[in-house]
């Protein structure tokens, strides 16, 4: 484990490089600069104390004590270092034609047309402490959408070029897939390429749901038919060690307590955490940093200094004693490379209240996610039950609508076979026991007459729950520069003083015929599996669901994805977008802004997977740079220049 | 309806009370003593019942239920602010967490106490009887696993095979369904509909429209 200091500590020396954040990219960047013997400063604004072992049962204990066990329900709210949560939104009763249907109450302001739905988490390790492990790559179409389908922004790069990359972060990250199955959907180009572990063994759902392959589905938005054919998913989670992958991977379990957690054990609790931590998360690699890197907690960065010419200096930070009470004092630190990698949300309000590189225009802009729109059915009795609440949170899918001329029409999606039954949708399976015993009353709020008890209760919950499916539908969400972050430090600032980011969100028609077209589509799935169809996004009493809009007449309704991507976007062209292809900003030739805030389209994949890569990718470049900047002055004349041996 | 007998199921060493409060429960819960028991959560569940409910208002619901017991009868033939308290019990037990009850029921009972659903405790949530009406584990804890996900679970024991196991064969009346329910064919108002926000604790779930309720807006 590293060196980790406080505040002051940190503020004595100067560094080769200076870390926002310590999730996923900044912990992998800090493992690869320090390897380079660069030394290397990590700030991270939340707690620690997850790298211990006792701290992380502190956190499954937080979770199991949850009532509502939201993504961010196994940490606690902190006010030094505050962060979004699903809890914040509340829908609007009656709302006016026209008006916003929800209110936000947290962190983030909100003064769009539609809600930003996706949370993040600030503590060591970041929103990598909840998120599923779900690591698909992106389809090389993903990366050329304007050109191709003609919307959405194009990659200053081709997949193929990130094709080393992605190998790479797999091997990061710790994947266990299906590497032919990957190659028949065409993300991995490398014939011979196989995953460090063999794939998570899939559901007995997605045994079910196979035997539909080569059924036809008609869209009838993009009005073309699609031939289902499901896929396996690759997974950041600990499986089995592959053999034919080509150097020896030595599965990575438990941080904290040893030989612990080297295999998935099927708690079904991914989101939000991994009892046994077989699924990879960033302090993993944080336990593989070498003595070159330092890292502090509870060091909020509050702006990034600007130093001679283009160039900045470092960063000033405050730090805390008390989550609940913050009082702080600022320091500054120094280094002779600054790169954020805060989350998408955080490095823009990081560059906005620094004012730095605001040459474009474009920091803040296009705030993109993954809308989710979920659908919930009950497969037929006569089958048995499906075993929902198992496994991981979902282990295959159906692809087959994330490519091709439809996504002229329509945004593209991707359906997830969800394995935890009506969780997200209904908060099953503890609110079937509510609705079976006829609890809580009427709208009027008196008790209800009907109610089922003692074993036919135990029977119909046996039955009801053993047999849901719902089927999470990710649609991509191409870059408008109209969703955006800004900030308002006059108005709106956090307990410790720092600007909350101001949200404006919305869905463009391409994003809201995607959703509608997998709301048609997954009807008739669910018609092919003879499941009985029990979603509903319509208002309800005059309330209606939260992301509620209507589309060709029906209502329909969103979920975030906790995609936040967007912000900062790569191109070529200084004028257009904020980072170069290395994710440098164009404006600062040693400040670096790097995570999913640096994507210009984010396709239908998790963007974990394809930020690893990218930050990976950078890793090297800021090799370059540092050693660039270190190479000695040529002292010597050329004609006295020794001849190498 | 009866209650099984003291002997069956029951570890020696638990005090009267708990005792009664579990066998009482058996009818309530569909679940034996023995599993009951080995929740290790009676105490709690007792504990928590009387600081929801209040310790006075809980002894007269409880006195009432073993009246209900002896005459054969289920909860549904309660009082209303009984039945409600009855169904908070089972949710406790199902769940781990005490409800939100109906505003109605929480008036006439003047809790000193927010309406409000909290977990009893962080074990308790570990051991909710819910998971095991399907063949399921908690979220989060007993792990069945690597792999077992891959295998369809047994289907449930039917309503005759549950009343046997628990003693309660012999009682000829259903336990609040009056009238027999087709899995195929569940009400709506027996499953939980959307949750339109997060913030909503599973109590407060509404229940769902029937099935194929069509999409399309009037607006």
């Amino acid at each position: 484990m590293t060196e980790t200091i406080s505040a002051e500590g940190a503020a004595r020396r100067r560094y080769d490089a200076i870390i926002v954040g310590a999730g996923w990219a900044g912990s992998a960047l800090a493992k690869r600069l320090g390897a380079q013997g660069w030394h290397v400063l990590v700030l991270e604004a939340g707690n620690g104390g997850t790298e211990t072992w006792p701290g992380y049962l502190d956190s499954l204990s937080t979770y199991y004590a949850a009532v509502a066990k939201v993504p961010n329900s196994a940490y606690r709210r902190n006010k030094a270092a505050p962060y979004p949560d699903v809890l914040d939104l509340a829908p609007v009763r009656d709302p006016e034609p026209g008006r916003p249907e929800f209110t936000a109450n947290g962190y983030f302001v909100q003064n769009g047309r539609l809600p930003y739905g996706t949370d993040y988490l600030r503590e060591l390790g970041g929103a990598a402490m909840h998120w599923l492990g779900a690591v698909p790559r992106m389809l090389p179409d993903d990366f050329a959408t304007g050109t191709v389908y003609g919307y959405g922004r194009d990659w200053p790069f081709t997949a193929e070029e990130l094709q080393p990359w992605y190998a790479e972060a797999e091997r990061e990250l710790g994947v266990a897939g299906n590497a032919e199955e990957q190659k028949d959907l065409g993300v991995v180009t490398d014939s011979a390429y196989q995953y460090p572990m063999h794939h998570i063994p899939q559901s007995y759902l997605d045994e079910r749901c196979r035997t539909l392959d080569g059924t036809t589905v008609n869209d009838s938005v993009a009005d073309e038919d699609y031939a289902l054919k499901m896929y396996g998913l690759p997974q950041a989670r600990n499986s089995t060690p592959n053999p034919a992958y080509p150097a020896p991977y030595r599965i990575q379990g438990a941080v904290g307590i040893p030989n612990y957690g080297e295999r998935c054990v099927g708690n079904a609790s991914c989101v939000p955490i991994c009892p046994v931590q077989a699924k990879s998360h960033p302090l993993r690699l944080q336990a593989a940093w070498p003595g070159t890197v330092t890292l502090a907690t509870r060091c909020v960065v509050t702006r990034v200094r600007k130093g001679r010419d283009a160039y900045v200096s470092g960063v000033e930070y405050r730090t805390y004693t008390d989550p609940a009470s913050p009082v702080s004092r600022s320091y500054v630190a120094e280094a002779d490379v600054v790169i954020l990698a805060a989350h998408a949300i955080e490095n823009a309000r990081l560059l906005l209240f620094s004012e730095l590189a605001t040459g474009s225009g474009q920091v803040g802009r296009n705030l993109m996610d993954h809308p989710t729109i979920l659908n919930w059915a009950l497969t037929p009795e006569a089958k048995g039950p499906i075993g929902p609440f198992r496994g991981p949170g979902h282990t295959s899918g159906w692809e087959v609508f994330r490519s091709g001329f439809g996504r002229s029409e329509r945004a593209p999606f991707r359906i997830e076979i969800g394995n935890w039954g009506w969780g997200w949708a209904t908060g099953a399976p503890l609110s079937n026991v509510a609705t079976a015993l006829g609890l809580g009353g009427t709208p009027d709020g008196s008790v209800r007459d009907k109610g089922v008890y003692g074993p036919e209760l135990r029977r119909l919950l046996g039955s009801s729950i053993g047999r849901q499916l719902q089927l999470q539908i990710a649609v991509e969400q191409s870059a408008d520069e109209n969703n955006r972050v800004t900030i308002d430090p006059a108005r709106y600032r956090d307990a410790m003083g720092n600007p909350r980011p101001i949200l404006t969100y919305d869905l463009d028609e391409h994003v809201r015929k995607g959703l509608y077209a997998a709301r048609l589509v997954a009807r008739q799935i669910f018609g092919f599996l003879e499941a009985t169809d029990y979603t509903d996004h319509a208002p309800r009493d005059g309330v209606p669901p939260l992301g509620h809009f209507v589309h060709s007449g029906t209502h329909l309704a969103y979920s975030g994805a906790g995609h936040g991507a967007g912000t900062h976007i790569m191109g070529d062209d200084e004028t257009t977008s904020v980072v170069d292809r290395d994710q440098r900003t164009h404006d600062h030739p040693n400040l670096y802004a790097v995570g999913c805030g640096s994507m210009p389209s984010v396709g239908t994949s998790n963007p974990t997977l394809t930020m690893m890569a990218l930050a990976l990718r950078s890793a090297a470049e800021i090799h370059k740079d540092l050693t660039a900047a270190r190479r000695p002055a040529r002292l010597r004349t050329p004609q006295h220049e020794e001849v190498p041996a | 309806m009866t209650v099984p007998a003291a002997a069956k199921g029951e570890p020696a060493d638990v005090p009267d009370e708990l005792a009664e409060f579990v066998r009482y429960c058996v009818p309530l819960t569909g679940f034996a003593a023995f599993d009951l028991h080995a929740t290790g959560m009676a105490r709690l569940y007792l504990d928590t019942a009387r600081h929801q409910v209040g310790e006075k208002r809980f002894t007269t619901f409880w006195t009432a239920w073993k009246q209900a017991v002896a005459q054969h009868k289920g909860p549904q033939d309660l009082s209303p602010v009984h039945q409600e308290v009855a169904r908070a019990l089972i949710y406790l037990w199902y769940t781990g967490a005490w409800p939100r009850l109906a505003p109605a029921a929480h008036a006439a009972l003047r809790r000193e106490v927010a309406n409000a659903e909290s977990v009893a405790s962080p074990s308790a949530y570990v051991e909710g009887l819910v998971w095991r009406t399907f063949h399921g584990h908690p979220a989060g804890a007993k792990p069945p696993g690597f792999g077992t996900w891959a295998v369809q679970p047994p289907a449930p024991q039917s309503v005759e095979q549950l009343r046997t196991g628990l003693g309660l064969a012999d009682v000829p009346y259903r336990t609040g369904l009056t009238d027999e329910v087709s899995p195929d064919e569940i009400p709506g108002r027996l499953l939980p509909g959307p949750r339109i926000s997060r913030h909503i604790p599973p109590s407060a779930v509404p229940t769902a429209d029937a099935a194929g309720t069509p999409e399309e807006s009037t607006a």
